[in-house]
């Protein structure tokens, strides 16, 4: 039971890392993007296939993992920077598409739909079987702490309160000029590179990783996450991602004692009240559970 | 009489959200009688013509009434039904479609009349029907502006909601524009318009109204006003 | 091979050009992108396998029940999510759309499990026409598809309630001031293209297999198609359609066939790189 639950807050963690990286590009750059899911693998397989294939230490695995994630999002950025929202939104879901067909066809580099073992955890040997998981969640909360930190600097940087001023603003954003635009592409491929990470944190907690795993829906649940928490408030999407992972992960504990519907019928519950709760919230408040802070521009 | 005038507007309130841009307006045209709204940008008088034809919502208490009818509240397509036409300063034709499905569409709530009107309008306006099957978005300002006015005479409206029918137009341009209103306005239709071009606006219309900072700051006979210097000084003089 | 690959082209370019018109037209009332079209074309299809298969009913009845099935969830979308949600951002939307795509899946999913189903027809050898395969279930979808395609546009051209569309489409604003109801034109708006969205979940389920994706894997080649033909040109969408539906079969001779599925996102990415407003799009001219 409490083993259940150490795994579920981790889980959580992972969802809470996504929609923080999810909120500071769209919060800072109004960029839409709806291939958290793509980042998110191309993080993990990188990781995973560096430990498990080419020997590296997980160290720098997790690294290479981040660092192949903002690559991939500073590449993405560069190349729809232009586009109208709503094309952005099918562009990034494409995208991710794409590196799920990857690593679903690429047999010799990815094993494909058997999934990728992945043997290497941080200090794998220094804890036993209990302590690993409890050390797993404080590292993840760790990472969930340093994001949090990290976006909050950013949005609280003169940098990110003239980018929150212009995302309102096209016409500002385009007389502002190449300066914006870079640090547009800078901030999305700084959550891309979240969105890495945390790929690369699951990857070596889950140890097998397959495609299954990285469908357009974990885009939509994190979209989910921010939307329902509150857009453009970090505390709120944390409460959002809790939530949602509740609701996704908290059902399956419901299913040991209620044995009345099939896994696969209950699985189709938990996706229909996720999608039924965001209607509600938006219905009854419209600014999620914990609306942005409204920032005062300074007079300068 | 009075009670049926054919647009009576009494303690209009309407803004956009939380704020108020028009703070009870009450004004009345009677037929074939033309008003001008004049005044400084940001009056209100643009707000106040979109809630007489309920493209804003008017606030709860105000009163607009089409000879006899209350119509505030009511969604715009009912209002434009019950005879007001309202023609916008900006996109106020239909981009993508031809000049001859604007017209159409200018009577679409009474397709019956369509032949008759299209031929009312292309009286007014030949050019129109030589461009038919021009697309609007394509055409000149001008013509632009024609099939716009146009589209709202073809139903043969009470009142006529103008604004700004002049912005944008060459000085001929303008004084095609503008007879094509006295025109319109000699066969009895109510015209309230708001119009930059104060002076030669005033000078076709019976009664002006100036308005500032959301309210009426005077009204008069369209002479009494022209003649008023602290009028001209202040709301005439620019644009003069 | 070329020829069999064009003509496999064209039947996949008529199961998707006559939703993506309806997407177009929705597009044009709605503006935002309507994820949920493609559980309306599930829905469809499965509404159709219930009437012929469970209720043992002809199959032309099974096209009436989808395009019935398909109106009454797209204008229930509408009434109980997106009309009182309308004001909200258009990313905002998306993702509502999303979600309203989710629950009906799985409230099909829920009813129908995640089986593999067909229509209760017998299996006939395809035909040969000019060395070319098709079967008469292709020859079908073919010619529905022509056929609605070619109504839609005579309505949108041709109809007042059609003008009266384009009209909304064009400037909603204007449209009511002239005394066109901007309601009764959405919900016929919904009502036809949910009719569409059904009879094309029909003609797929007719076509491949119905199971409870069917409608999700049609989603991207649609959105492909409707932004190639310029969001909002119903005869772009039909173009858009054709380009779309050929080059995934054309794909198959350079990429391996898994990768079929990428085809539709990565012609829209090559596109919206070099057009950002699609293949016949014109820039809007933003206020």
């Amino acid at each position: 039971m409490s083993a259940y639950l150490v795994a579920m807050a981790t889980y959580v963690g992972f969802f809470m890392i996504l929609a923080l990286a999810l909120n500071l590009q769209w919060g800072m750059t109004g960029m839409v993007n709806f291939g958290i899911a793509g980042f998110y693998a191309l993080g993990a397989y990188a990781s995973g296939i560096l430990t498990a294939k080419a020997g590296w230490p997980v160290g720098f695995g997790m690294l290479a993992g981040a660092a192949v994630g903002a690559a991939a999002g500073a590449l993405v950025a560069l190349l729809s920077v232009r586009l109208r929202d709503d094309f952005l939104a099918i562009v990034t879901l494409g995208f991710a598409e794409v590196v799920r067909l990857i690593c679903l066809n690429e047999d010799w580099l990815t094993e494909g739909p058997r999934g990728l073992k992945i043997d290497a955890r941080p200090f794998g040997s220094v804890f036993g079987r209990e302590d690993y998981a409890l050390f797993y969640l404080a590292l993840v909360a760790t990472a969930v702490l340093a994001v949090f930190a990290v976006a909050e600097a950013i949005r609280r940087s003169p940098y990110g309160r003239v980018l929150r001023a212009i995302r309102e603003d096209d016409v500002v954003a385009s007389v502002l000029g190449k300066d914006v635009l870079v640090f547009r592409v800078a901030t999305f491929a700084i959550g891309a590179m979240f969105m890495g990470l945390a790929g690369a944190l699951f990857a070596h907690f889950i140890q097998n990783i397959s495609p299954y795993t990285f469908l357009p829906t974990v885009s939509i649940f994190i979209w989910m996450s921010v939307i329902v928490g509150g857009a453009g408030n970090n505390k709120g999407l944390l409460v959002g991602a809790g939530v949602v992972m509740l609701i996704l992960e908290g059902s399956r504990f419901l299913n040991d004692f209620i044995r009345v519907l099939d896994a696969e019928k209950l699985s189709s519950i938990r996706i229909i009240l996720i999608g039924v709760l965001l209607i509600v919230i938006l219905r009854f408040r419209p600014s999620g559970l914990m609306p942005e802070e409204k920032f005062k521009p300074t007079s300068d | 009489m009075s009670n049926d005038a054919p647009l009576r507007i009494e303690g209009l309130r309407a803004g956009y959200g939380q704020a108020d841009i028009v703070h009870g307006v009450s004004l009345s045209v009677a037929r074939a009688e033309m008003v001008t709204i004049i005044g400084p940008n940001g009056a209100g008088k643009s707000t106040l013509l979109k809630a007489a034809a309920g493209a804003v919502r008017p606030r709860p208490g105000s009163s607009v009434t089409v000879a006899g009818r209350e119509v505030a509240g009511l969604p715009a397509s009912e209002i434009a039904r019950a005879g007001v036409a309202y023609v916008p300063q900006e996109a106020n034709v239909f981009r993508s479609l031809s000049v001859r499905e604007n017209l159409e569409l200018g009577a679409w709530s009474d397709r019956r009349r369509i032949a008759d009107g299209l031929a009312r309008v292309h009286a007014i306006f030949p050019v129109l029907s030589e461009r038919a099957g021009a697309r609007a978005g394509l055409l000149s300002g001008g013509q632009r502006q024609m099939v716009a006015f146009a589209m709202a005479l073809m139903l043969e409206p009470a009142v006529l909601l103008l604004d700004e029918p002049s912005a944008g137009l060459s000085p001929v341009m303008v004084d095609q524009m503008f007879e094509a209103i006295i025109a319109v306005n000699r066969t009895g239709v109510a015209i309230l318009m708001v119009e930059q071009n104060a002076v030669q606006a005033l000078k076709i219309s019976n009664r002006g109204v100036v308005m500032a900072a959301g309210a009426v700051a005077a009204t008069g006979t369209a002479a009494d006003l022209l003649a008023d210097r602290s009028v001209a000084e202040l709301y005439l003089g620019a644009a003069r | 091979m070329i020829g069999q690959l064009i003509l496999n082209g064209f039947i996949n370019a008529a199961l998707l050009a006559p939703p993506a018109v309806a997407f177009t037209i929705l597009f044009g009332i709605l503006k935002f992108p309507n994820f949920a079209i493609g559980a309306y074309v599930t829905v469809g299809a499965f509404a159709a396998f219930a009437v012929n298969v469970q209720l043992g009913l002809p199959i032309w009845v099974a096209v009436v029940g989808a395009m019935a099935a398909g109106a009454a969830v797209a204008w229930l979308s509408d009434a109980l999510v997106f009309k009182p949600l309308r004001g909200h951002a258009p990313v905002t939307l998306l993702v509502v759309s999303i979600a309203v795509a989710f629950i009906l899946e799985q409230c099909v999913r829920l009813f129908y499990g995640g089986n593999v189903r067909g229509f209760d027809l017998a299996l006939e050898r395809p035909m040969r026409l000019w060395g070319l395969r098709i079967t008469k279930e292709q020859l079908e979808i073919l010619v529905i598809s022509a056929v609605i395609t070619l109504l839609v546009h005579l309505l949108l051209t041709y109809t007042a309630v059609g003008k009266a569309m384009r009209a909304t489409a064009d400037n909603p604003g204007l449209a009511e001031v002239r005394g066109i109801p901007h309601r009764r034109i959405a919900v016929f708006t919904w009502l036809l293209c949910g009719a569409i969205f059904g009879l094309s979940g029909f003609l797929a389920g007719l076509d491949l297999v119905i199971e409870p994706h069917i409608g999700w894997n049609l989603t991207i080649p649609i959105f492909a198609a409707a932004i190639l033909g310029g969001i909002g040109s119903a005869g772009g969408a039909l173009l858009g359609a054709i380009l779309v539906g050929i080059a995934e079969e054309l794909t198959v001779l350079v990429l391996p066939t898994t990768y079929k599925v990428a085809v539709g996102f990565l012609i829209i990415t090559i596109l919206l790189l070099f057009r950002p407003h699609g293949l016949f799009g014109q820039a809007e001219i933003k206020k």
